[in-house]
């Protein structure tokens, strides 16, 4: 049974995440950066994770870029990429039907590490998403299976580990991963 | 009066210095004879997304500057991207959009409101620090030096004629993925 996760804890683990992010782009060669922050999310704005998305305002260790489209986001992930910053994307599942061929398009086709967190508004607690009343819902992992896209779901704090190892995952296969946030956040 | 696009990549090419480039659409055939194995990354197959990639590495390397060689139909369709890049500030942000009215890459056919689009005021609406149009090959490169030390974002509309070649008559060039790779080992070193 999908259960909520709090806001504090997928910020905590986003820093660490972030942290091992740049540990690994220092490694690599990079400088450090001259600004403070660890990294990036960049949302169209999920109501899934708007508890997230509000404790973030204050967190000044991320840098939260509102984007006015999913297709905007994917490709200032790509930017942000080639120019050595780690990022996450924060969207819900209409934002990725919205933003096909832009997955397609760059992360895909581009070999881009693109990390989505997508929240799967309307997932019924007590049905498997692929017999959900919502094609919303009901289509998401069935979309991803046809891109090859690895995707997992974050369905309650014991799985938070699932971030950072996703994050990993695209960086390694060098393209999108995502992670499907069954319950709204608390 | 519309200027050879190529003309103005030539002129770009000589004043750019380390700026980073993306080309879209028929700037990129054009770009790629202009300026071989350089800093650009280019956006192909993903139509409407040079503002934004643009945009990403703009905020990464705020140290270099960034030029985005758009289309009038390619911000056409991703035109919230103005906005984005306004909220953003992006200091080093330089977007050019190649205005020939059409959508000359798919055959040519017109763009809403044709050549009547106004980017700039559009630009200055979102919030973008500056935004000016040029029609002329002599103007720009009396102006475009000064463009590239002001702080952005800046746009420019460019009322441009068509291009030579199109990515779909002139196919080629290295794979978006290999431009990915190779230019993020580029700015690792820099
Ligand atoms: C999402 C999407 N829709 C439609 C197309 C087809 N298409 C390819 S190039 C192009 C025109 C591009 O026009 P513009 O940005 O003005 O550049 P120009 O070719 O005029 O330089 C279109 C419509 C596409 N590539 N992607
Ligand atoms: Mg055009």
């Amino acid at each position: 049974m999908p259960e909520s996760i709090p806001a504090s804890l997928i910020i905590d683990v986003l820093k660490d995440t972030f942290r091992e992010a740049r540990a690994a782009l220092a490694a690599e060669g990079y400088r450090a950066p001259r600004h403070e922050h660890l990294g990036w999310i960049l949302s169209v704005p999920d109501t899934h994770q708007k508890s997230v998305l509000a404790a973030l305002d204050k967190e000044r260790a991320i840098r939260v870029l509102t984007c006015a489209t999913e297709d905007e986001a994917v490709a200032i992930a790509a930017g942000l990429y080639i120019g050595g910053e780690p990022v996450a994307l924060m969207i819900q599942h209409a934002g990725l039907y919205a933003s096909v061929n832009t997955l397609r398009g760059v992360a895909l086709d581009g070999r881009l590490p693109v990390f989505y967190m997508i929240g799967l508004l309307g997932r019924e607690k007590d049905r498997e998403p692929r017999d959900s009343r919502h094609s919303m819902v009901r289509y998401c992992e069935p979309l991803l299976d046809l891109f090859g896209v690895p995707h997992a779901r974050l369905e309650g704090p014991s799985d938070v580990h699932l971030i950072p190892e996703y994050y990993r995952l695209s960086r390694a296969r060098r393209g999108p991963a995502v992670l499907l946030v069954g319950l709204e956040t608390s | 009066m519309a200027i050879k696009p190529e003309d103005l990549l030539r002129a770009i090419a000589t004043m750019r210095g380390d700026a980073v480039c993306v080309p879209t659409m028929t700037t990129v055939p054009a770009w790629r004879t202009i300026a071989p194995d350089d800093l650009s990354v280019v956006c192909v197959g993903f139509m409407g997304g040079a503002s934004s990639l643009g945009l990403g590495l703009a905020l990464a390397r705020p140290d270099r500057r960034v030029i985005v060689f758009d289309g009038d139909g390619s911000l056409l369709m991703q035109l919230g991207s103005l906005a984005t890049v306004a909220a953003a500030q992006p200091r080093n942000l330089v977007h050019l959009v190649f205005k020939n009215g059409v959508y000359q890459t798919s055959g040519a056919q017109e763009v809403p409101g044709g050549l009547q689009v106004d980017f700039v005021a559009m630009a200055k609406a979102a919030g973008y620090r500056e935004a000016y149009a040029l029609a002329d090959l002599d103007a720009f490169r009396r102006r475009f030096p000064a463009t590239l030390r002001q702080e952005g974002p800046v746009l420019v509309e460019l009322s441009t004629g068509l291009a030579e070649q199109t990515p779909m008559t002139a196919p080629g060039g290295k794979p978006f993925s290999q431009q990915v790779e190779e230019l993020r080992e580029k700015l690792r070193e820099l």
